[in-house]
């Protein structure tokens, strides 16, 4: 039997607070407002960061090559904009989560009545935020500078999404796995140079050395450039579906990953 | 009995160290206590105490190594959503939400806290204006001073009504003003029924408002009782202190040297230790001496930092065996 006291104590409480599905709705929009407001103080940054790094690498190849096919233009844009989603998705939301994990931001929301789940959601739509401009950008820039039409489709939106998510997911999850912010950071920078370079981001995956190739299966811009370059040269194709199941499943890892890297309240 | 809140039920964490503190480092040690309803405890301890780490323990974002926390009966490892649906916690500034403005700070961490919308927003514009803030109300919360912040973050805290408030070291960086505002307002919720653990150094300001005081330290609970009963323990001599003519301090100290132990506390200043039963002849000597070189003169009673650096002071001597 409840005590006096144990029953002010809920009664307290209970008198005027939310749940259900309406809690569940609130706290997600609330979640995310207040990540839309972290992205909303630095926007001009973040599409000048996104931006500037590949659309300079654009403008070399512009340079470069000379004489570009199609399929050569489509490969340079589109690798740029893969470019443009690590220096972002990953980058970027694996140095700023780490900063924010040892500077001690997430005690704030573990210490709310709030679940992972959402907030690690509210995480992820903060980093698509932070990528989509210059993704958009990039591929506007890219068309204009080398005066090609793109074929849009329905894929486009599709393949975008889950490459952006992929991209952004492992971000996340290096950021809440940081075990020091230095590390952290050498790290994503290493990793953006690396993956970018030396991985079939701006170069087709024969190109490369048979290590290099393998390693390259591993990682998710393998998988996102491949689908981009599709949809933006024939639309839905099945080299398409392939390479989008495959990002969804890297997403899919990548979430799971990260709910179980955030420190949040123990459990039994 | 009151209801307890909160059972610590000899609670130890140890964690692995690191460089030239290889091994388990005990962050805290088979410490036991329990906070009834409705009560306001102090837990006072210098830095590195130990006190961070019993806090977390207590709002279920770190597990004992060893021992339980009982939170409204039942381990907290087994509610902690509930727990933290119950209990308010503030840790610091509240730097995750510094890209909001002001009202949405508080509206928002209300509504996170299962507030509806209107009331959410009513109670942030009640406490601005508690606070005297509300021309702040559309500011960034990163653009404010870092005692406006820290109450924006104590903001955060009150907003609500939960019946259990978690402090650390609310009132660092605010000004005399908002300090008391503070304490009035803790005391104010405490009435309301809540109950308030308050992780503290300001010891004199502390003494005010708290019921009961846990002194901790090397990760140990050295003492934890009412402020009267710890004052028990202190010292029992009356303590003057007096303010001498420069030069005269030497010649003040022969002279008092009948009535007590005189420490010198800087060039012009001493504090006499009295026993209580000399203290009224001591008090009359310098009443009827206008001739002393003193220049002023005051009886303290113990206060709550006496009894703090005390209870330190006991267990270091325990500690190198002295």
């Amino acid at each position: 039997m409840k005590t006096a006291a144990q029953a002010e104590l809920q009664s307290i409480h209970h008198a005027s607070v939310l749940t259900g599905p309406a809690r569940f709705r609130t706290e997600l929009s609330i979640l995310f407002r207040i990540q839309f407001a972290i992205v909303r103080d630095s926007w001009v940054w973040i599409v000048l960061m996104a931006t500037m790094f590949p659309l300079t690498t654009l403008l070399f190849m512009r340079f470069f090559v000379e004489n570009p096919t199609r399929e050569t233009m489509i490969q340079m844009i589109a690798g740029n904009m893969i470019f443009g989603l690590l220096v972002m998705g990953l980058n970027a939301m694996a140095q700023e989560i780490s900063w924010q994990k040892h500077d001690g931001h997430f005690t704030f929301y573990a210490s709310l009545p709030i679940s992972k789940l959402n907030f690690v959601i509210a995480i992820l739509l903060r980093g698509l935020m932070s990528t989509l401009p210059s993704f958009a950008l990039l591929s506007i820039i890219g068309q204009w500078m080398y005066d090609i039409q793109f074929h849009f489709s329905w894929a486009l939106p599709l393949v975008a999404i889950l490459s952006l998510a992929s991209v952004v997911g492992i971000g996340v999850c290096m950021g809440f796995w940081s075990p020091n912010h230095q590390l952290t950071n050498m790290l994503a920078q290493a990793l953006m140079m690396l993956i970018t370079f030396l991985s079939p981001v701006m170069v087709q995956l024969d190109q490369l050395p048979l290590p290099v190739q393998w390693i390259s299966y591993l990682l998710p811009t393998t998988y996102a450039a491949e689908a981009l370059r599709g949809a933006l040269l024939t639309g839905w194709t099945h080299d398409v579906m392939v390479n989008c199941i495959v990002l969804l499943g890297f997403a899919i890892v990548s979430i799971t990953a990260t709910l179980k890297l955030v420190q949040w309240r123990i459990t039994r | 009995m009151n209801h307890l809140i909160y059972e610590i039920d000899q609670v130890s964490h140890e964690y692995k160290g690191k460089g030239r503190t290889k091994g388990k480092v005990k962050a805290n040690d088979n410490i036991s206590f329990d906070i009834p309803a409705g009560e306001i405890l102090g837990v006072l301890g210098p830095n590195g105490a130990g006190k961070s780490t019993l806090i977390k323990q207590m709002v279920g974002l770190l597990k004992p190594t060893a021992g339980e926390v009982r939170f409204d009966g039942m381990n907290i490892a087994q509610q902690t959503k509930r727990a933290a649906t119950l209990v308010a916690y503030y840790a610091q500034e509240p730097h995750a939400i510094s890209a909001l403005k002001v009202h949405e700070a508080l509206s928002f961490t209300g509504r996170l806290r299962g507030v509806p919308k209107a009331e959410a927003e009513r109670q942030a514009n009640e406490l601005l204006e508690q606070f005297e803030m509300g021309s702040f109300r559309d500011k960034l919360l990163k653009q404010l001073s870092g005692g406006q912040k820290r109450m924006i973050g104590i903001g955060t805290v009150l907003i609500g009504h939960s019946p259990v408030l978690i402090l650390d070291e609310p009132t660092n960086e605010l000004d005399p003003r908002n300090r008391r505002l503070v304490w009035d307002l803790i005391n104010q919720r405490n009435r309301e029924g809540a109950t308030v653990i308050l992780v503290t150094h300001n010891v004199l300001e502390a003494e005010q408002v708290v019921h009961r005081v846990a002194v901790i330290n090397h990760g140990k609970l050295l003492a934890i009782d009412s402020v009267a009963k710890l004052k028990q323990q202190v010292d029992p001599r009356l303590k003057f202190e007096l303010l001498t003519s420069i030069g005269k301090r030497d010649e003040m100290e022969a002279i008092l040297a009948r009535f007590g132990t005189a420490l010198v506390l800087a060039e012009n200043r001493l504090l006499l230790l009295a026993d209580k039963r000399d203290a009224s002849e001591l008090l009359d000597f310098i009443t009827t001496h206008p001739e002393l070189p003193i220049l002023e003169y005051s009886i303290k009673p113990s206060s709550l930092e006496d009894v703090y650096f005390h209870i330190d002071n006991a267990a270091q001597s325990e500690v190198i065996g002295v």
